[in-house]
């Protein structure tokens, strides 16, 4: 095969040239393998510390687990917002084969998620790919149960069970106790503006926040620890699988118990049917609060989920205002129940209770006629009557001889204008006349000047004068109990640890005998036949009796003294009722402030309500009903007061009758 | 059987002393190098032999078949068909660069669609290429090879269907392409004078070649490799990922079927360019050693082939297919452990990817039959025909 053209020389030079170039290929490969194995010996025995620790980073990822959020109870351990399983149908985009089509499947199961199909996807594609999002809450048991039974047939669709907020007493306790709701980007904001660390639960989907009430003033204690689970994951994030001997269970939120009672404020919003006010009723010796209701109300549990709008508006639009909290944000005019105070700071400033004035009903004052509820007049009467029969001339004219600067010192040591610690926010302070508050309130010198004109007013808790009803309330329980500067208290105690009770402050600076004949005569507002409230005060509890007085706030301007009788008048424009009272009279223990918003008048709207919730208290007391045994009396059934049919008491100030309407408020 | 038999005219062209011819050790080596590579596709698929494993060990059987056939093909064939194999796969890479003849994928236009197959014309010219370098360096006398105006020649068939290769763009194969085709030269005995001068030349041209010739995302490649930890979410992240797995491995591993980094999905294109980085997770320091001896024998069982040849041709051709094998190893080796950017070559029979294999087997297959013909001497004109 070899032929003639190959000169030797050159065979012979190429193949020892390739021989050497054979060695010195072999031996850049040998350098290009050491090279490489020295490099392996660098990573995997000198740096293998480091990726290893970066390796189990890639690997574990922490998992928060929420903590179940504590209970809020009222004073018996009855549950006022708790947690119930909640069944959901959550969808995971990166399982599904395709969104569209899974969506369209889910609503097949549950035909309600088609309506909310568009939300769901933005919501869906918002979220990282393999979190679950929640498409259905709330499932039935016969739904979950359906989806359970499909969710093997489609990819990415789970059923769960998780915990959510319920309210079992629905409306009754929500302005109080508030509702949670999702963590919208502002409540963010805000924990970063305070300047603490968001607590990265936050972030988790479905968690849950208070917006109001309770749930939002103690949310940190309420939300508890959450737990912290070291799971596997892979690359996208997805959990692969769980580290069980690494991490800690949640601790869940304290139990927050409060002074409310159930059943008083079960009773409240019952006798206020679709009226519109307030109630609120405390114990004078601890200054527990047991009743804190303000109606209408709203469904607490709607606000859970996320409330809809339709919903929100409804309530929003609603002349009744059921979103707003009569009893702590709401300020009115505090009307005729502002006389005790008034009738206080005669006393306390010298005046005679047995002074008597005219009254003709009527009394000028200036160019001014002021006009008293009673157009034929009262005649002649001291303090005592001009209480019991809530005569407007007497105050007048006591209240044109005190000035306004001491009536507003003594309102002020009851209570009036004060915002108080009770663990919630929202409460209005009001307005409390005098000269130094015109000079506060008004930029223009002459309006700063306090007018004699404004005192009359004032002396029959008009003007500019607004209280809230937990005002009122405390004023009512520092007159009952009579030695002590009450203060109310909501929070009974927070994870088992008791708050300081309401009566741990110093006494009133204000004579005995002097609030005895007040209290004296309120007794008499609810007893005598003269009273107010005589016919609508009586409880029926044999020898446990109320004493009270009535309001009936102006809440416009009246155009014409003839006829001060609103219940004529379209709702907005009639006038404020309020009855204030503690019981038993003579032995004072709870006191109660009601407020019928627009109600017409204080004895016919406020006494009656204010009677039914008042005997509900009593009745829940063992030593009340020890002593109506004692004297062998029976407990009467309490006048007809919502027999009336549907909407409760709307019809109650006819029950009251003519009597009730020839006493002037 | 001896050596006075072999010598009898003729006796040497039978199929079955042929066979014999055959070295099983380099075959067995290869073996090895895919069944480790079928146990790794096993394990990074979670313990299943679908969807890599199996189908790896098949292609594999079917390479190897290949090989032996190839090698038993008389060594003259091969250099008959070196030019117009070369010829046809130059202007295959010339027909992808013509609009709608090329198929795109992934931004590159590598694949000529044929109706029923695609074919990747540029792994075809990865062994057209050292074939046509060692039939010309046959034809050339020494002095040509070594300092010469002919050179231009060799470069030309070198440098045409590399630039084309980058064009498309694969930055690997182009690279690959020149490098096999400087060490064919290299072989053929190219001047020292030479070497020296192109070595400091490219020193000096590579960096403004990485400013200004490459795409952006080449030259988003070439410099993360150099501070993979500066980006770890972007182009950095194969490289860290990769380094986490292969420095958590360790002297001896996590154990097999337990490498974290690519049982979860941490560790990209783990079964084909990143493989490696799974062997160096779950048999570590030991593993990745051994597996790297393995691919060192298969290099010098090769070139100890090449040596023996007694045509210049085989000796060639046979150090060509070493070079482009070993050039495959230390690349993808060098990119798993981040020492080169990442280009997409893969570990030539350990990872998964039906391409590389052929193009490596049949390479193979050529070397087998640079053996088998070893006392073959080869007229330095035109080949069979």
């Amino acid at each position: 095969m070899s032929g003639p053209s190959i000169f030797f020389e050159d065979v012979n030079e190429r193949q020892g040239g390739f021989l050497r170039r054979t060695f010195l290929l072999g031996g850049f490969a040998g350098i290009g393998l050491t090279a490489l194995t020295a490099r392996l010996a660098y990573l995997q025995t000198l740096q293998t510390s480091r990726y290893r620790s970066m390796s189990a980073e890639n690997q574990f990822n922490l998992r928060l687990i929420p903590p179940p959020r504590g209970l809020i109870k009222d004073r018996n351990g009855v549950v006022l917002a708790g947690n119930r399983p909640s069944f959901r149908l959550l969808v995971i985009r990166d399982e599904t084969k395709d969104l569209d089509t899974t969506l369209d499947e889910v609503a097949q199961l549950l035909p309600a998620t088609a309506a909310r199909r568009r939300t769901l996807l933005r919501e869906i594609n918002q979220s990282p790919r393999f979190v679950p999002v929640a498409v259905a809450t709330d499932l039935t048991w016969e739904e979950f149960a359906r989806v359970n039974l499909h969710a093997p047939q489609l990819p990415g669709v789970m059923a769960d069970v998780n915990e959510a907020r319920f309210y079992p007493f629905g409306g009754a306790f929500a302005h109080v106790v508030g509702y949670v709701g999702k963590v919208t980007d502002r409540d963010v904001e805000k924990v970063k503006k305070s300047g603490k660390d968001v607590d990265p639960i936050l972030m988790h989907p479905g968690f849950r926040i208070g917006k109001q009430g309770v749930e939002s003033a103690l949310d940190e204690e309420l939300r508890g620890t959450p737990g912290v689970q070291r799971v596997e994951v892979d690359a996208t994030g997805r959990q692969v699988g769980e580290d069980r001997d690494n991490g800690e269970p949640p601790q869940p939120g304290a139990e927050v118990v409060l002074t409310l009672d159930a059943d008083i404020q079960m009773r409240a919003l019952e006798v206020f049917g679709e009226e519109s006010g307030a109630a609120v009723v405390m114990d004078i010796h601890n200054g527990d609060l047991l009743c804190l209701a303000s109606s209408p109300s709203f469904d607490p549990n709607a606000f859970v989920g996320g409330i809809g709008s339709k919903l929100y508006r409804a309530y929003s639009e609603y002349d009744h205002k059921p979103l707003l909290d009569k009893a702590l944000t709401g300020t009115y005019p505090a009307g005729s129940t502002f006389k005790t105070m008034v009738a206080l700071a005669a006393l306390e400033s010298g005046i005679s209770p047995h002074k008597t004035r005219s009254c003709g009903g009527a009394w000028r004052f200036g160019n001014h006629v002021f006009h008293c509820d009673k157009a034929s007049g009262h005649g002649t009467v001291d303090m005592h009557k001009a209480i019991v029969t809530s005569c407007d001339v007497y105050f007048y004219q006591t209240a044109l001889e005190m000035g306004p600067d001491i009536i507003a010192a003594t309102a002020r040591k009851f209570g009036i204008n004060q915002i108080f610690d009770i663990g919630i926010g929202n409460q209005k302070k009001g307005v409390l006349p005098d000269r130094a508050w015109k000079k506060r309130a008004f930029r223009r010198p002459e309006d700063q000047i306090w007018y004699p004109g404004e005192t009359p007013s004032f002396g029959i808790g008009q003007g500019a004068l607004a209280v809230n009803p937990l005002q009122l309330c405390v004023m009512t329980a520092r007159l009952a109990n009579g030695r002590k500067a009450l203060n109310p208290r909501l929070i009974k105690s927070i994870g088992g640890k008791e708050r300081p009770a309401g009566s741990a402050v110093p006494d009133l600076p204000i004579s005995a005998d002097h609030i005895d004949i007040i209290r004296s005569a309120m007794a008499d507002v609810a007893n005598d036949v003269s009273g107010t409230a005589y016919r609508a005060a009586q409880l029926g509890l044999g020898p446990i009796k109320m004493a009270g007085k009535t309001g009936t706030a102006q809440a416009h301007s009246i155009t014409s003294g003839a006829s001060r009788a609103t219940l004529h008048l379209e709702w907005e424009r009639r006038d404020h009722a309020w009855f204030i009272a503690f019981a038993p009279y003579d032995a004072p223990r709870y006191a109660i402030t009601v407020l019928v918003e627009h109600g017409g008048w204080g004895a016919g709207a406020a006494a009656p309500r204010a009677r039914e919730i008042m005997r509900t208290t009593l009745l829940k007391d063992p030593a009340i009903i020890r002593r109506i045994q004692a004297t062998g009396a029976t407990v009467e059934a309490p006048p007809p007061i919502d027999d009336s049919e549907g909407s409760g008491l709307p019809e109650a100030p006819t029950l009251v009758g003519a009597q009730g309407r020839t006493a002037a408020e | 059987m001896t050596s006075s038999a072999l010598t009898r005219p003729g006796q040497r062209e039978r199929l079955p002393v042929k066979f014999s011819e055959i070295d099983w050790r380099l075959a067995g080596l290869t073996c090895v190098i895919a069944g480790v590579g079928a146990m790794m596709l096993y394990s990074v698929a979670g313990g299943n032999w679908e969807p890599w494993a199996a189908k790896h060990l098949l292609r594999f059987g079917a390479c190897l078949l290949v090989m032996l056939s190839l090698a038993l093909v008389d060594i003259r064939v091969w250099m008959t068909v070196a030019y117009p194999v070369y010829g046809v796969a130059l202007l295959l890479l010339m027909a992808i660069e013509i609009p709608g003849v090329g198929y795109t994928a992934l931004g590159a236009t590598r694949w000529l669609n044929l109706g029923f197959t695609r074919i990747q014309p540029s792994e075809i010219m990865k062994l057209a290429l050292v074939l046509a370098l060692a039939r010309y360096y046959h034809g050339a006398s020494a002095r040509d090879a070594r300092f010469s105006w002919k050179l231009i020649i060799p470069l030309a068939m070198i440098g045409m269907p590399t630039l084309l290769v980058a064009h498309q763009p694969d930055l690997g194969t182009a690279m690959l392409l020149a490098l096999t085709g400087l060490a064919v030269m290299f072989m053929a005995g190219l001047s020292w004078r030479i070497i020296l001068t192109g070595l400091t030349a490219a020193a000096v041209a590579i960096p403004p070649f990485v400013m200004f010739v490459l795409h952006d995302y080449q030259r988003q490649r070439v410099l993360t490799f150099l501070e993979p930890e500066k980006d770890p979410s972007g182009s950095g992240y194969h490289i860290m990922q990769s380094l986490i797995a292969m420095g958590s491995g360790g002297l001896l591993g996590k154990g097999y079927g337990l490498g974290t980094q690519s049982q979860l999905n941490f560790l990209p294109e783990k079964q084909t360019d990143f493989i490696f980085a799974t062997v160096a997770e779950e048999f570590g320091f030991i593993g990745c050693v051994t597996v790297l001896i393995v691919f060192g024998l298969i290099i010098a069982t090769c070139l100890r082939i090449a040596s023996l040849s007694h045509s210049h041709f085989g000796r060639l051709a046979a150090a060509g297919v070493t070079a482009t094998f070993a050039l495959y190893v230390l690349i993808n080796g060098a990119m798993v452990m981040g020492l080169a950017p990442v280009v997409g070559v893969p570990m030539p029979l350990l990872s998964y990817g039906g391409t590389v294999m052929i193009t490596v087997m049949i390479g193979f297959g050529l070397v087998q039959s640079v053996r088998v013909h070893r006392y073959m001497e080869l007229p330095k004109g035109r080949g069979l025909f």
